[in-house]
């Protein structure tokens, strides 16, 4: 691209840098100031372990193979675009609903293994002024599977208040169609939809010539139908539908630190999380990677994660009676539990070329939570997820 | 409970040695910056990484997402 050869090796390094303090920079932006265009490929591999627990139904574990593809070009003198297409194919069991067994103790009962199922999504973000701190990114995504439709629309802005200081605004709109696949042999709601508004503002901040911190914080406010459609709960004799409340008010904080350490040749990424809702879910994440930059082009990334959730109110693995109770749940994903992650990637440059190539192991259970569990949540599980990608650069 | 306060103690902590730091410092120039525009810098290095890492946890955990872009969700949560 002529467009951006007309760029010096340091205005463009320049450029780099004040589109990694622009709030939107972690978002689909402008491809690396030392590249004009890159075309990317990921395959990766999902698959979780055996339930440990008592369980009733398909012991076939889920499966899931994903295919990104990604090209990411200037558009004219401007202008940046970034395409994302996603193709996931899916198969096994999953988990349906729990039961109380001798002494109350749960037995997770787990749906019939599915046959393969496919999503597909593209996503779109066009960047005008990459690269500066003061870039408008418009952003279009469809998904698509055969019982769900989602189209979301956003844009973000970024303002340079001084020369350290750099403040991002944004806000998105999700627009989703629910459509169950045996709605009527398994008594689902047939056709439903969920709306989810979302703003965003952020301001990062140069501390010094080796490290930069963010901070931030997003609002989500969902409506529409909420509840799981393949997910029942077991009250007293009864075994009913997952039934949720028709809104949901989300608040995350976030603070993102990046520190180079030019004698190592790395550097340290330390991003913390904090997120609430109206639900009475409350969770912390705290991520850490370390970028370590190796002879002949290597680079060796070994990062570790923990998160740790307080379950929703209306969260219990069964209900021995409905009592005062309007809604109820026994998804495990509301439940309090707590996870720890470990993850290395490697990268190597060969010319036009990388390569690269990574593992994350998933463990999670509810006496990982942060102060325990009060309650089980036998759905609970762990996985590991593999990928390999290449990628090349035009330059 | 307990443990909750020492991640909000670490939190801050973190936070405030972060402000006082920069505080301490002198503006950093624009040609100063040549190290913050590493690759290995930028808020989020592999997009296509992330973005299956943020799905697959997404599909796991209650809370989800960054600051950012919501987009839209999927039959998996």
């Amino acid at each position: 691209m002529a467009t951006q050869r007309t760029f010096s090796p340091s205005l463009a390094a320049l450029m780099s840098a004040a589109a990694a303090l622009a709030p939107g920079a972690h978002a689909q932006t402008a491809p690396a100031a030392e590249s004009d265009s890159r075309v990317s490929y990921r395959f990766n591999q999902y698959g979780e372990d055996e339930y440990s627990g008592a369980t009733i139904g398909s012991p076939e574990r889920y499966k899931v193979y994903s295919q990104q593809y990604q090209l990411e070009t200037r558009v004219g003198s401007r202008g940046a675009l970034n395409v994302t297409a996603t193709h996931e194919v899916m198969s096994g069991s999953s988990p349906w609903y729990v039961l109380p067994g001798a002494d109350n103790r749960p037995i997770q009962v787990l749906s019939g293994a599915t046959i393969q199922e496919h999503r597909s999504e593209v996503r779109a973000a066009y960047t005008l002024d990459p690269g500066t701190t003061s870039s408008t990114t418009f952003n279009l995504s469809y998904s698509q599977e055969r019982d769900y439709h989602a189209t979301a629309l956003g844009v973000e802005h970024s303002f340079p208040l001084s020369n350290a200081l750099t403040l991002g605004l944004g806000g998105s709109f999700s627009h989703d169609l629910i459509a169950p696949t045996d709605a009527i042999l398994y008594d689902r709601v047939q056709h439903e939809e969920k709306d989810t508004v979302s703003a965003f503002g952020s301001l990062a901040w140069v501390i010094d010539k080796s490290s930069v911190v963010q901070t931030g914080i997003q609002l989500n406010v969902e409506n529409g139908y909420l509840s799981d459609p393949y997910k029942l709960v077991s009250i007293g004799e009864d075994v009913l539908a997952d039934t949720r409340p028709g809104s949901r008010t989300e608040a995350a904080w976030v603070l993102r630190y990046r520190r180079a350490f030019s004698g190592a040749d790395a550097a340290l990424h330390l991003d913390y999380r904090y997120a609430q809702d109206s639900w009475g879910v409350a969770s912390h994440t705290l991520d850490v990677g370390w970028y370590q930059s190796l002879p002949h082009g290597w680079q060796l990334i070994p990062a570790a994660r923990y998160y740790s959730q307080q379950q929703a109110r209306f969260y219990a693995p069964y209900f021995l009676q409905a009592g005062a109770h309007q809604f109820f749940s026994s998804d495990y994903r509301l439940g309090t539990f707590g996870a720890f992650s470990a993850s290395v990637n490697l990268r190597k440059r060969i010319a036009h070329w990388e390569v690269s190539g990574g593992v994350e192991r998933y463990h999670a259970a509810a006496d990982e939570a942060l102060g325990g569990a009060d309650l089980a949540v036998p759905g609970v599980l762990s996985y590991t997820r593999a990928f390999v990608g290449v990628d090349y650069l035009f330059e | 409970m307990p443990n909750n306060c020492a991640v909000y103690l670490a939190a801050g902590a973190l936070l405030g040695s972060l402000l006082l730091g920069g505080c301490a410092t002198t503006p950093v120039q624009p040609w100063e910056r040549g190290r913050l525009a590493r690759w290995d810098m930028r808020w989020d290095p592999d997009s296509l990484q992330s973005a299956m890492r943020d799905h697959t946890h997404f599909s796991k955990e209650a809370s989800a997402g960054h600051i950012g872009a919501a987009g839209g969700g999927c039959g998996c949560n």
